[in-house]
C-alpha cells in the first residue's frame, strides 16, 4: 500500500495538468458551440461537404446545432486525451524509475517487482478513473446553459464508459511498453506512436471501405460515437475485445518485469 | 555459516563481460572487501546478489536462498548503499526514511533518529536541494535504518568528507561487532586494508585472488628500497626480485623468497639508505595488475 500512495502524491500534479487541459478544451469548444447551436444555416454548410471529409471526422451520425450532435464530435478528443494521458501514467509510473535511477532504492527493498507492478498500476488507474469523473463533471458544467434533455445526459454517461474503456486499453498497453523497454526513454515515445497510428487507422478505415478491416485493429473504432448514439449501447463484442487485450498486455507487463535487467 | 554463496555466476550484458565464473563465499559476521579498478564488475556483481539483474548463468545464494527465486525474502535482511544514490527527488529526507522504513517489520524510529544524529543528516531538507556528500549521508541511514544482517557497501565513501569517512567506518566496525556481515566494495586499497578481514579481488570481470588481507600483505613479499651512488636497476637482478622502479637515484622492487640471499646482495654496496617493509595493499595490487 505504501508505494501506492507515494504514487498516488507523486501522481496528483499530472492528473491535475490534465483535467486543466481537457476543462479548456471543453469550455473553448463550447463557447464556439454557442455560436451555431440551433442555427439552421450551420447544418446547410454541413450538408455541403464532402462526406469523406465527414465521414474522416466522424461527423456524419451528429447533428451539430444540437449539443447532443456536439458532444458525439468532442467524443474522439476524449478518447485521445483519455489515450495519451493513460499511456503515458502506464508507461512513466515504471520506467521513470530508471529514468530517475531510483531503483536501486525502490527495487531493493523487501518487495517483490509483482508487488511494484500491482501498486503502480493501481495508481495509474485511480488516475484514469479520476480523469474520467473529471471530464464528466466539467462537461455537466459547461453545458448547463443549453439545458440538455435527458438523452443528452444519458449519451454522457455512455461517452464516458467508452472514454473509460478506452483509457483502461491504452494503460495496458502503456504499462507493457513501461515494463518490457528497457529503453526507458522510449517507452513514452512509444506509447504515443501507438496512439497517433491506431487513431489514423481509425480515420483511415472510415474512408475507405476496402480498408474497413483495420476497424480491429484500432481502440478508437471499438466505441465509436455514432455508434454510441444509434444504438445506446457499448457493442459487447468489442467490449470482450478490448478486455482480451488489457488482460493479454498486463499479463505481459508482469512477465516481462519480472524477468528482465533493471537498466541502472 | 556462508552467508554468501556465489557459484560460477556469470553476466554477459549482450555481448559485452560483466563478470565471468565468479566464486566466493562469505562467512556470517566477516568483512569481506571486494577491490577491483572501475568496470571490473564490482558494481555487477553486487546487482547480481540483489536481483536487479539476472544472471546469465550460475547462481548466487544469500542466507542459503537463490537470489533470483528469493529476492524479496531476502531483502529484508539487507542493506544496501549504492556508489551513486539516488532517491525521489521531491522528498524531504524524513519523509524517505520513514517510507523506506514503512517498508520493513518493526519500529524503525529510534533507529533513524539515532543514525541521522550521529551522521548529522538534516531531516528537514528536501532530497534535490542536497549535496552529493549529504546524499550519501541518507543513503548509509536508509541502509542500515531496519538493522539488516548483510550489509552492501559500493564504494561508500565517496563524496563524504574525512572526518565523516571515519564516523562512517566506526559506525561500519560496531555494526559488525554486533554480527552484521559486510560486503565491501571498493577501489581505494587503504579503506579495505582498515577495515576487512578478507579480500577479493576481481579484474576484467574474474576474481584474480581470494585470501586473508593478512596473508595476502604477508605472502613473503618484501618492499625494499635501496639508495646507494651510481646504482642501477640492473645491480640488483637476482632471483625472486619483482617490479623495480627507479626513482631519483633510490631503486625500489619487491622480494620474493629468501630474506638472507637479498640482505647479502645489498650488503656488498656502498648504500646511503636501505629499508625493507611490507609493501602496502596498495602496492600489492598494482602487482596484480601487471
Amino acid at each position: 500500500m505504501n508505494i501506492f500512495f507515494y504514487e498516488l502524491k507523486a501522481n496528483v500534479k499530472s492528473l491535475l495538468i490534465w483535467s486543466f487541459i481537457i476543462g479548456l478544451l471543453i469550455f473553448m469548444a463550447a463557447a464556439k458551440f454557442s455560436g451555431f447551436v440551433g442555427d439552421p444555416e450551420m447544418a446547410k454548410i454541413m450538408d455541403s461537404m464532402p462526406p469523406a471529409v465527414l465521414d474522416a471526422l466522424s461527423m456524419r451520425a451528429f447533428n451539430l446545432t444540437t449539443i447532443t450532435g456536439f458532444y458525439g464530435i468532442m467524443f474522439i478528443y476524449f478518447g485521445l486525451m483519455g489515450a495519451i494521458a493513460a499511456a503515458m501514467w502506464g508507461s512513466g509510473i515504471i520506467s521513470k524509475e530508471e529514468r530517475d535511477k531510483t531503483v536501486e532504492f525502490s527495487l531493493v527493498l523487501p518487495v517483490s517487482r509483482s508487488r511494484v507492478i500491482t501498486a503502480k498500476a493501481l495508481t495509474a488507474l485511480v488516475n484514469c478513473i479520476a480523469f474520467v469523473l473529471i471530464t464528466w463533471a466539467i462537461s455537466l458544467l459547461a453545458v448547463r446553459s443549453y439545458s440538455p434533455d435527458q438523452a443528452f445526459y444519458d449519451f454522457l454517461a455512455l461517452e464516458m464508459q467508452a472514454m473509460f474503456a478506452i483509457e483502461l486499453i491504452f494503460l495496458a498497453i502503456g504499462l507493457l511498453l513501461g515494463c518490457a523497454m528497457k529503453q526507458y526513454k522510449l517507452s513514452g515515445s512509444a506509447a504515443v506512436g501507438i496512439i497517433l497510428a491506431t487513431y489514423f487507422m481509425s480515420v483511415i478505415s472510415a474512408m475507405q471501405k476496402d480498408l474497413d478491416f483495420l476497424k480491429y485493429f484500432t481502440p478508437f473504432k471499438y466505441f465509436d460515437a455514432g455508434e454510441l448514439l444509434q444504438t445506446g449501447t457499448l457493442d459487447g463484442a468489442y467490449l470482450l475485445l478490448s478486455a482480451t487485450i488489457v488482460v493479454v498486455c498486463v499479463a505481459a507487463a508482469y512477465w516481462f518485469y519480472n524477468k528482465r535487467d533493471l537498466y541502472i | 555459516m556462508s552467508v554468501i554463496e556465489v557459484s560460477k555466476l556469470t553476466k554477459y550484458y549482450g555481448k559485452s563481460r560483466g563478470i565471468v565464473d565468479v566464486s566466493f563465499n562469505e562467512e556470517q559476521g566477516e568483512i569481506f572487501g571486494f577491490i577491483g579498478p572501475n568496470g571490473a564488475g564490482k558494481s555487477t556483481t553486487i546487482r547480481l546478489l540483489l536481483s536487479l539483474i539476472h544472471p546469465t548463468s550460475g547462481s548466487a545464494k544469500i542466507f542459503g536462498k537463490d537470489v533470483t527465486t528469493h529476492g524479496p525474502e531476502i531483502r529484508r535482511d539487507i542493506g544496501y548503499l549504492p556508489s551513486e544514490v539516488f532517491y525521489y527527488e521531491g522528498m524531504k529526507v524524513i519523509d524517505l526514511l520513514k517510507y523506506s522504513a514503512s517498508f520493513f517489520d518493526g519500529d524503525c524510529t529510534q533507529r533513524m533518529r539515532e543514525l541521522s544524529e550521529y551522521m548529522e543528516l538534516e531531516m528537514n531538507r528536501r532530497i534535490s536541494d542536497l549535496s552529493y556528500g549529504n546524499k550519501k549521508k541518507v543513503g548509509i541511514v536508509q541502509g542500515l535504518l531496519h538493522s539488516p544482517k548483510l550489509l552492501f557497501l559500493d564504494e561508500p565513501t565517496a563524496g563524504l568528507d574525512p572526518l565523516m569517512q571515519r564516523k562512517f567506518f566506526d559506525l561500519i566496525r560496531k555494526e559488525n561487532a554486533r554480527g552484521v556481515t559486510v560486503f565491501f566494495s571498493s577501489h581505494i586499497l587503504g579503506e579495505v586494508q582498515r577495515l576487512c578481514n578478507r579480500v577479493g579481488i576481481i579484474r576484467e570481470g574474474k576474481i584474480v585472488e581470494i585470501s586473508d588481507i593478512r596473508a595476502l600483505q604477508k605472502n613473503n613479499y618484501k618492499k625494499v628500497c635501496v639508495t646507494a651512488k651510481e646504482l642501477k636497476p640492473a645491480d640488483v637482478k637476482m632471483a625472486g626480485v619483482t617490479n623495480v622502479q627507479t626513482d631519483n637515484g633510490t631503486v625500489s622492487f619487491f622480494f620474493k623468497g629468501d630474506i638472507n640471499a637479498v640482505v647479502k646482495k645489498i650488503g656488498g654496496m656502498k648504500l646511503e639508505d636501505v629499508t625493507i617493509e611490507e609493501p602496502t595493499l596498495e602496492e600489492i595490487f598494482m602487482h596484480y595488475y601487471e
